[in-house]
């Protein structure tokens, strides 16, 4: 545990992150797939093929750059700037299908892809939303964000559909959050025995 | 122009937060830089790797191959096959709909085409890799992709029966 922080608020939290090593087995899996995928279009599409990826790639990887540091330093910053008592009042452990609908609700609503979405959610769980919470907010993105419903959704797919799909979607992200309060709980209780 | 509309609108939160924090606890600012820029050197090279893995595994599977699979397969096996297509198709927010939308035209069923959606928007293994292990963790993506695997399929049937 990394020691605690002073401010005139208070006692800044401890930094939550693990310590963590730059390659770790996170790092080397992302890289395991990255190339076996690359070797996989060297041998079936060629060389210049696999190039002409490989550089729009990593122009793309340099056009985010900004926008992620960006994104980490909102995440930073959030954990830092947020009410404590708040954060854990409305989306805490103990916030119950509430505090889920709510994470999923801002997951939902919130424009932006995953460079604002993700840093949110991991500002928000710094302060204090537990991992339920966090989950709501990813899946209430990704499932019903009415940004890309709207603009993409409707372009490609009938109306009913899309509204069969989003009606279905609706109880998921609490769903999925009480699921995984109810396996930390279970956990919890496995190990305390 | 997404790109820039979406960098502008995250550094205003950002220089939002920061000013906040300036005027409420000047002194943590140092910490909030050391953080900041030790998450950033740690998400650095994932970002850059997960993003070429990506685009390599995106130009493996083929549109049309993904297509016929959709729509030549119903029921519960079409619903499963769908659903491991959805978490193998590449982001970008209309890639999968455009594939849905010929789908569907070629004949694939509610059930299978909602659970390829609902896949895809869940347990995308591309924006899982390149951006959601490098920003949050192994821990929390295990956890969120683990819980959600049930979804697609319990969605798509409830979709075969409802539509």
């Amino acid at each position: 545990m990394r020691p605690a922080f002073t401010t005139t608020q208070g006692v800044m939290s401890p930094d939550p992150r693990p310590r963590r090593r730059l390659f770790d087995g996170g790092f080397f899996f992302v890289l395991a797939i990255a190339l076996c995928s690359g070797t996989g279009v060297l041998v079936t599409q060629g060389w210049e093929r696999f190039r002409d990826i490989l550089l729009s790639d990593l122009g793309l990887a340099l056009l985010l750059l900004p926008k992620i540091a960006a994104g980490v330093l909102l995440a930073t910053a959030l954990a830092l700037v947020l009410p404590k008592d708040k954060v854990l009042r409305h989306v805490g452990p103990e916030s119950g299908i509430r505090g889920l609908a709510i994470a999923a609700t801002a997951g939902a609503v919130i424009p932006g892809g995953p460079a604002v979405t993700f840093p949110l959610t991991l500002g928000l769980m710094s302060a204090g939303a537990d991992l339920a919470a966090g989950v709501a907010m990813v899946t209430g993105w990704i499932l019903l964000g009415l940004n890309r419903t709207i603009v993409w959704e409707l372009t490609f797919l009938p109306p009913d559909l899309v509204l069969l799909r989003v009606l279905l979607s609706l109880p998921v992200p609490i769903l999925l959050g009480l699921g995984l309060r109810a396996a930390v709980r279970h956990r919890a209780r496995r190990q305390a025995e | 122009m997404n790109i820039l509309i979406g960098t502008i609108l995250i550094w205003g939160a950002a220089l939002w937060a920061l000013a906040h924090l300036n005027r409420t606890a000047p002194e943590a600012r140092p910490e909030l830089y050391r953080r900041a820029t030790e998450t950033f050197l740690f998400m650095l090279p994932r970002l850059v790797v997960g993003l070429v893995g990506a685009g390599f595994l995106a130009a493996l599977l083929p549109e049309a191959f993904v297509q016929r699979w959709l729509s030549a397969q119903s029921g519960l096996q079409g619903i499963l096959i769908a659903s491991g297509f959805g978490l193998l198709t590449p982001g970008g927010p209309f890639v999968a709909f455009a594939i849905g939308a010929s789908a569907l035209k070629a004949g694939a069923g509610a059930g299978a085409l909602v659970a390829y959606i609902t896949a895809w928007s869940l347990v995308s293994m591309v924006r899982t890799l390149s951006y959601e292990v490098p920003l949050m963790g192994r821990q929390f993506t295990l956890a969120r992709v683990l819980i959600s695997l049930p979804a697609p399929i319990l969605l798509g049937l409830c979709a075969s029966l409802l539509f």
